[in-house]
């Protein structure tokens, strides 16, 4: 399949999962290339009315050097050359690389730019751009992408690129503007769906696992909270948790449990969040100068320039998104910590159906986990760095980006043993979970059976679990990798 | 005035500023009166939850002082008016008459609520101040849990800090409209094309504030190629800063009306109106400190590129104006050094930018998680008084470009600049002067400024 790109409104995230992850092609569509080839003449009549106009990057220098003008007789060889210098701009290394599916998202988002007109380029540039989606894409480093705007990392998605017969104004459209902000937002909001959706479950199965009473999951609370986001919460935990047994309880519930809808709602809230903040950007128009079409009062239209290259709503997202994972982590700590003590002090059923354990075994990898998912919690904030007098204020994006994939990473692992962990004590206490729960179950022990003894594995496969989970956030599966 | 109480739904952002800064008294109107009878019932609340469950109460010792200093009494008056929220609908199962003594509670001095120590599962220890001079003698059962439990700290905090933070980010625009002025940044940036562009509602509530403050600006003088970096992108820190400003508001409008007694009752089966118990995790609010944490940060973002506007300004080369803006002819240096000045706040808005997570003590095995709120309020608070300090060294620094080059700023920004002038005149290099008393004057008046919602006026 192709998606075919016509106007701002066809980026969307769904167009964005199946670009970036799904693998399919872009095409430029014929309502995009007539709008572009308009804006462009119209651009052109605008430049050639005064080419002594200021126009960041077509009659003036770039950067620090913006103040320099560039000679009316040179403008076209500044375009290309400007586009081959930018392309050796690509400065940062190490760190490891994207995700090329997150590359593949960068030049989806790029396109946003073009479509309306307002990136000055003529069609054929955007569709040499969607065509870099048919091959193989370069690798983007994750360290050193920090500077002002988003050219850095810019320069190595572009790698690729043709570039030698760039015309006036075509080279700032594929290197300005925020297009990478907009994509890691997609990326993480895509699968930060999936994570919470994996959590409600596991921390569903925990409750069973204990015992907690259902009433803190009440749907009398969604009212009386009166909050959006934890009724979504609470709806999915009483999703997870229909025809469960009312009876037979613990009379005494930890805080950890009671507070679940609470908590789960405040990463609902950081999930909608980044949703947010991805929608927005990947439609945007970003570019740095900016074309606006002829107006009453702009015959010719304007070009100027704008902070557009400044994604100032997905690093705040990210951030909170990834203090989210840190509390749900902490909380996953909890649980695992009760299930432990209530198993340890309870009678054994009378049929365990095995000769399972208490405990697993893993719950120690979980402190290393919290303090990790808490560091990255840490929010990235406006770099202090200054490159130059121009350009004093740079972009978070890339860290933040980072620290949301590494507090996540650490929250797949708390979940992972969690699930290890309600499995047990429930073959530990003989008794089933409700039916809702039963298929998670299943792929749970699938990948980690009941601990029996002191097998030496379980390490191995608390990993598989984790890995698992990770995959699930990625592909939209079911926890586990089992089918929907 | 008096606020009158009937519904949850009285339970506003309006009426809270009404009590808290208003100095309003709250009364229990007769619906609520009636609501609250129906589910009390004669005697001890109907459904008390099992002995078992009850935690506790503990009560602070009066005079306790953990330090840290203490809550302002307009914020102890907030959570008194929050607490009344959970009890006026009859869920809490506590008498008309208890509610009225809490709301009486607000006729007289409040008590010190210190701000160190008050970290546990839910918000009883802090309670336990707001309501020390409740008559406690005569409390039915489950009353007294429903006194301390559940999280009207967490709304009324997260109430103050939205007042505040809306008045602040309104002269905090207009601040940086005098920068633009100041620095001769061109207009094209914050031009109302740019609002669909980018297609961001909070980014657009940044760019027509600025409109509004530069509206009719003159275009001449300015310079011809783009400003840095910081000057162009301010609509979007400042739609960053909308952004969580909005999320405070919408954190405190839902908790104020929020039920979150730890016990709630609830229709039954059988039809009486509070006839089934439900035990929850209301005292734990889930969305108040995560938002106080994003305003923080956001201050913070919006301290720093204050700060670059500083520099900018500041320094010749890049901004055309004269050096360390000396006016002409006159001694001294002008406003060198504000911009070192603007560092410190910058780095202490960021430290307190760490956000406040779900705290990692545990208090013992059931109260296994804690709520982080008045950690998350500091924080919040120490931010803002930082970003206010920059933002006074920028209406110093713009006050003085405009003042060296003989201009004025756009008409509407008149009124800043006059108040700003008022606490800060310009440097002209005539007689001694205290620069840090002056500044800090400045940064006292837009404090205050943040409270009562009047800058410039």
């Amino acid at each position: 399949m192709t998606v075919v790109v016509n106007s701002r409104d066809d980026f969307t995230l769904e167009n964005y999962r199946r670009v970036a992850t799904g693998g399919e092609s872009v095409a430029i569509g014929p309502q995009a290339r007539t709008t572009m080839a308009e804006g462009r003449a119209n651009f052109l009549h605008l430049l050639e009315s005064d080419r002594t106009q200021f126009i960041y990057g077509v009659t003036s220098s770039f950067g620090p050097r913006a103040k320099l003008t560039i000679p009316p007789d040179e403008q076209r060889a500044h375009a290309r050359a400007f586009g081959f210098r930018r392309g050796n701009w690509a400065r940062g290394f190490g760190g490891g690389y994207l995700d090329e599916r997150v590359v593949r998202g960068i030049v989806f988002a790029r396109l946003a730019n073009f479509v309306a007109g307002n990136s000055k380029a003529r069609p054929v540039v955007a569709e040499r751009l969607a065509a870099l989606l048919d091959g193989p894409l370069p690798p983007v480093p994750l360290d050193g992408e920090v500077g002002a705007g988003e050219v850095l990392p810019m320069a190595h998605v572009m790698h690729g690129l043709r570039r030698g017969d760039l015309e006036e104004g075509e080279a700032n459209p594929l290197m300005n503007g925020s297009p990478v902000s907009a994509a890691l937002a997609a990326d993480t909001a895509l699968q930060a769906g999936h994570r919470l959706d994996h959590a409600e479950q596991i921390f569903a199965l925990s409750v069973e696992a204990f015992g907690a009473p259902l009433d803190a999951y009440d749907a009398v609370l969604d009212d009386l909270w009166g909050d959006e986001d934890e009724t979504s919460a609470l709806v999915a935990l009483r999703r997870y948790l229909a025809g469960a047994s009312p009876g037979g309880r613990q009379s005494a519930v930890p805080a950890s449990y009671q507070v679940l809808g609470r908590v789960l709602g405040q990463a609902h809230r950081a999930v909608t969040g980044v949703e947010e903040a991805a929608r927005v950007s990947l439609r945007s128009v970003t570019d740095n100068p900016v074309y606006v079409p002829p107006d009453d009062g702009h015959p010719l239209g304007r070009a100027f320039s704008t902070g557009g290259f400044h994604n100032a709503m997905a690093y705040p997202a990210l951030n909170a998104l990834a203090a989210a994972w840190a509390d749900l982590t902490l909380l996953a700590q909890r649980h695992v910590t009760a299930l432990g003590a209530a198993a340890a002090s309870a009678p054994l059923a009378p049929d365990p159906g095995s000769a399972a354990g208490a405990a697993t075994g893993l719950e120690p990898v979980l402190s290393g986990l919290v303090e990790e998912a808490r560091a990255a919690a840490m929010p990235t904030l406006l770099p202090a760095a200054v490159n130059d007098a121009q350009d004093d204020v740079s972009s978070p994006v890339f860290s933040a980006y980072r620290r949301q994939a590494s507090a996540a990473e650490c929250f797949d692992g708390a979940l992972a043993v969690l699930a290890a962990e309600a499995s047990q004590a429930l073959l530990h206490a003989g008794r089933q979970p409700a039916l809702p729960l039963q298929d998670l179950l299943a792929a749970v022990r699938a990948i980690f059976p009941p601990v029996e003894g002191n097998p030496r594995d379980i390490g191995p496969r608390g990993g598989d679990l984790a890995a698992a989970l990770a995959r699930s956030a990625v592909t939209g599966s079911a926890p586990f990798g089992t089918s929907r | 005035m008096t606020v009158v109480v009937n519904t949850r739904d009285d339970f506003t952002l309006t009426n809270f500023s009404r009590v808290s800064y208003g100095g309003e008294p709250v009364r229990i109107g007769a619906v609520a009166r009636r609501a609250m009878t129906a589910s009390a019932g004669p005697g001890p609340a109907v459904g008390s939850p099992g002995k078992e469950t009850v935690r506790p109460a503990r009560w602070a010792t009066p005079g306790a002082d953990f330090g840290g200093g203490y809550l302002d009494a307009a914020v102890v008056r907030g959570i008194l008016f929050a607490r009344l929220a959970s009890l006026v609908s009859g869920h809490a199962g506590v008498r008309p008459s208890v509610a009225e003594q809490v709301a009486a509670l607000l006729d007289g001095p409040m008590p010190a609520v210190p701000l160190d120590g008050q970290v546990s599962a839910g918000e009883a220890v802090p309670m336990a101040h707001v309501l020390a001079g409740l008559r406690r003698d005569d409390l039915h059962a489950g009353e007294e849990e429903a006194l301390l439990g559940g999280s009207p700290c967490s709304a009324a905090l997260a109430a103050g800090a939205a007042v505040g933070a809306r008045h602040r980010l309104g002269y905090a625009e207009g601040i940086c409209a005098l920068s633009i002025e100041g620095f001769r940044a061109p207009l094209t940036a914050y031009d109302e094309a740019v609002d669909g562009l980018w297609g961001d509602p909070h980014e657009t509530a940044a760019l027509r504030g600025l409109r509004r403050y530069l509206d009719g600006a003159g275009t001449a003088e300015r310079r011809f190629h783009q400003a840095p970096v910081s000057y162009r992108i301010i609509p979007r820190v400042l739609g960053q800063a909308h952004r969580a400003v909005a999320a405070v508001e919408k954190a405190a409008t839902v908790s104020l009306r929020s039920v979150t007694s730890n016990v709630v009752y609830v229709g039954d089966e059988l039809g009486r109106p509070a006839g089934r118990p439900v035990r929850s995790g209301g005292y734990l609010n889930g969305m108040a400190y995560p938002a106080l944490n994003a305003l923080s940060a956001a201050w913070a973002d919006l301290a720093l590129v204050a700060e670059r506007q500083v520099t900018a300004l500041n320094t010749a080369e890049t901004s055309g104006l004269p050096v360390n803006l000396v006016a002409p002819g006159a001694p001294g240096n002008g406003t060198y050094a504000y911009g070192w000045a603007a560092n410190g706040y910058v780095e202490e808005a960021r430290a307190a930018a760490t956000p406040a997570l779900l705290p990692g003590a545990v208090e013992e095995p059931r109260a296994d998680v804690l709520s982080p709120t008045f950690g998350a309020y500091r924080r919040e608070r120490r931010a803002a008084e930082c970003l206010d300090g920059v933002l006074a060294i920028l209406a110093i620094v713009s006050s003085q470009a405009l003042f060296v080059t003989g201009r004025n700023p756009a008409q509407p920004l008149l009124p800043v600049l006059s108040f700003v002038r008022s606490v800060f005149p310009p440097i002209d290099g005539t007689g001694d002067r205290d620069l840090s008393a002056d500044g800090g004057r400045l940064q006292q008046a837009l404090g205050t400024a943040a409270l009562s919602g009047r800058f410039a006026t």
